[in-house]
């Protein structure tokens, strides 16, 4: 019996032809790796392996997730995205927990902020019809705000916790005035939302002149006008403005019970050296 | 507080220990650093949680108590005075506006001039002052809420002994001018003496009494 396997290029005609151009793109960017590659070893940089094992791995991933997304976007399911969402909400708030292991309950205060603040967002904007009903849009905007709520969150942890040590005095002092422990750590709180958005609010400020962000020049790239490219670019720096605000308050206000007890005691041990 | 024992893991800082304040009275605790004195106060606000025991205040446990209003009644001062962000003044309203107080220009001088300190503070930034002007003006901050009892911890141990003068001043004139009960502690045996009514030694290694 014969059993018809296809052959590689046989394969590679039945895909899209910008597929096609990419993943021929891509194969001649191998000597681009190469380059860094001698690079590394002229310079003794030691981070050769790291590169051909992320490269490897890298493109596996990626290639799977533009697979599922094909899927994903052919299904036109809100329900199927939605869900697709609060998966990568959930990665996020692991991936918190895996950075800040030192800390307790990271993940049970993460995922609240992540899901009400990045998928929340997500879910207003497309109800409101600000962006389009589709997943071509509402996935990739959906990482782009959830992976910005994860960074506000984490920030805002390390914050809080790193000052409940280093401030141990002052915030015992605030409490030894019958503060709450919201009130002991308001500053603490207000400071590290406020320098969570900074980065992005001066991106925002040099908008179009010094940079041009990432979801316009994909846009660009991918053929879109510049001018709508140039609206969304705005739309979503205000999706994220607001997404990070409401994951920050609400991560904080669910960190503080991870800070103090109900008799208002701080619980965060003192620093070990 | 009724037979109050503290550990931390092994150690045993005190073991028993029963202490009454009575209204208005000042009692000095002295002990060897590190025995737990300031534990004790810590215990005494329910910052933390004895071992085994109880603190009572006005006859009611003080976990009982909502810790808003027992730290309002009752506060400890603590042995490092930390100012908050912003200027004197702010600092002074800090404790008030927590409990959404105010108080008037007066009552801020009045409370400075209690604590020897010139009225030209309240606009000096916080963070800058000396070490026995911040222990004063916590000290201040503190009073301005009007506590029934003032827990001191090692409030002139940091100083030189012209800056412990003036705050040693400041406390007497709180303890004489106001019906307040005062705990403080103390490395300095003759601060004690002539600080308080009665003297409390803690920490000794056969716990104190
Ligand atoms: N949260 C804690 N966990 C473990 N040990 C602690 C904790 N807090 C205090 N201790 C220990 O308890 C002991 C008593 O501390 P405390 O600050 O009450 O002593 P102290 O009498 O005030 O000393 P000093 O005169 O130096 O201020 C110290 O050995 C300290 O290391
Ligand atoms: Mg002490």
């Amino acid at each position: 019996m014969m059993i018809q396997i296809p052959t590689l290029m046989d394969w590679l005609a039945t895909l899209p032809p910008e597929v096609v151009t990419a993943a021929q793109g891509y194969v001649v960017a191998m000597i681009l790796l190469a380059i860094i590659l001698l690079l590394n070893r002229w310079q003794g940089l030691g981070v050769g392996n790291k590169l051909i094992v992320g490269t490897i791995r890298g493109t596996i991933q990626i290639i799977l997730m533009a697979l599922i997304l094909v899927e994903i976007f052919a299904l036109e399911d809100m329900i199927i995205i939605f869900a697709v969402l609060l998966f990568m909400a959930t990665f996020a708030a692991y991936t918190v927990r895996g950075n800040l292991d030192y800390i307790p309950g990271v993940f049970r205060t993460s995922l609240p902020g992540v899901i009400v603040g990045g998928v929340g967002v997500m879910l207003l904007v497309t109800f409101l019809g600000i962006i389009q009903q589709r997943g071509e849009f509402i996935i990739p905007m959906g990482g782009m705000v959830i992976g910005n709520s994860m960074g506000m969150t984490s920030l805002i942890l390390d914050r809080m916790w790193s000052n409940a040590q280093k401030q141990r005095a002052l915030m015992e002092t605030a409490l030894a005035l019958g503060a709450t422990p919201l009130q002991a750590t308001e500053l603490t709180i207000r400071e590290a939302i406020r320098s969570g958005m900074l980065p992005n609010l001066n991106r925002y400020a040099s908008l179009g002149i010094v940079s041009i962000p990432g979801l316009m020049s994909g846009m660009i790239i991918g053929g879109a006008n510049p001018v709508a490219a140039a609206f969304y670019q705005v739309i979503i720096f205000i999706m994220i403005f607001l997404a990070t605000v409401v994951c920050g308050i609400i991560v904080s206000r669910l960190f503080l019970r991870e800070m103090f007890n109900d008799r208002y005691q701080l619980t965060v041990p003192p620093p070990t050296e | 507080m009724m037979g109050v024992t503290m550990a931390f893991g092994e150690r045993v800082l005190f073991r028993d220990l029963n202490l009454a304040l009575n209204h208005g009275e000042t009692i000095g605790i002295s002990g060897p650093s590190g025995g737990g004195k300031s534990t004790l106060l810590r215990i005494a606000v329910n910052l933390v949680s004895p071992t085994a025991g109880r603190v009572l205040f006005h006859g009611k446990d003080v976990t009982e108590w909502d810790p808003r209003e027992l730290r309002r009644s009752m506060i400890l001062v603590p042995q490092q005075a930390s100012m908050f962000p912003g200027n004197v003044r702010e600092n002074l309203l800090w404790g008030l506006r927590i409990h959404r107080l105010e108080a008037s220009e007066e009552r801020l001088r009045d409370v400075l001039s209690q604590v020897n300190l010139p009225v030209s503070m309240l606009d000096k930034t916080a963070g800058n002052l000396s070490g026995g002007e911040k222990q004063r003006v916590a000290i201040a901050r503190a009073l301005l809420l009007e506590p029934e009892v003032l827990l001191l911890d090692e409030p002139t141990a940091a100083l030189d002994d012209d800056s412990t003068e003036v705050v040693e001043e400041s406390i007497q004139r709180v303890i004489s001018d106001q019906d307040i009960g005062v705990m403080i502690v103390t490395h300095n045996s003759e601060q004690a003496q002539r600080l308080a009514d009665r003297i409390i030694e803690i920490g000794n290694s056969r716990g104190g009494q």
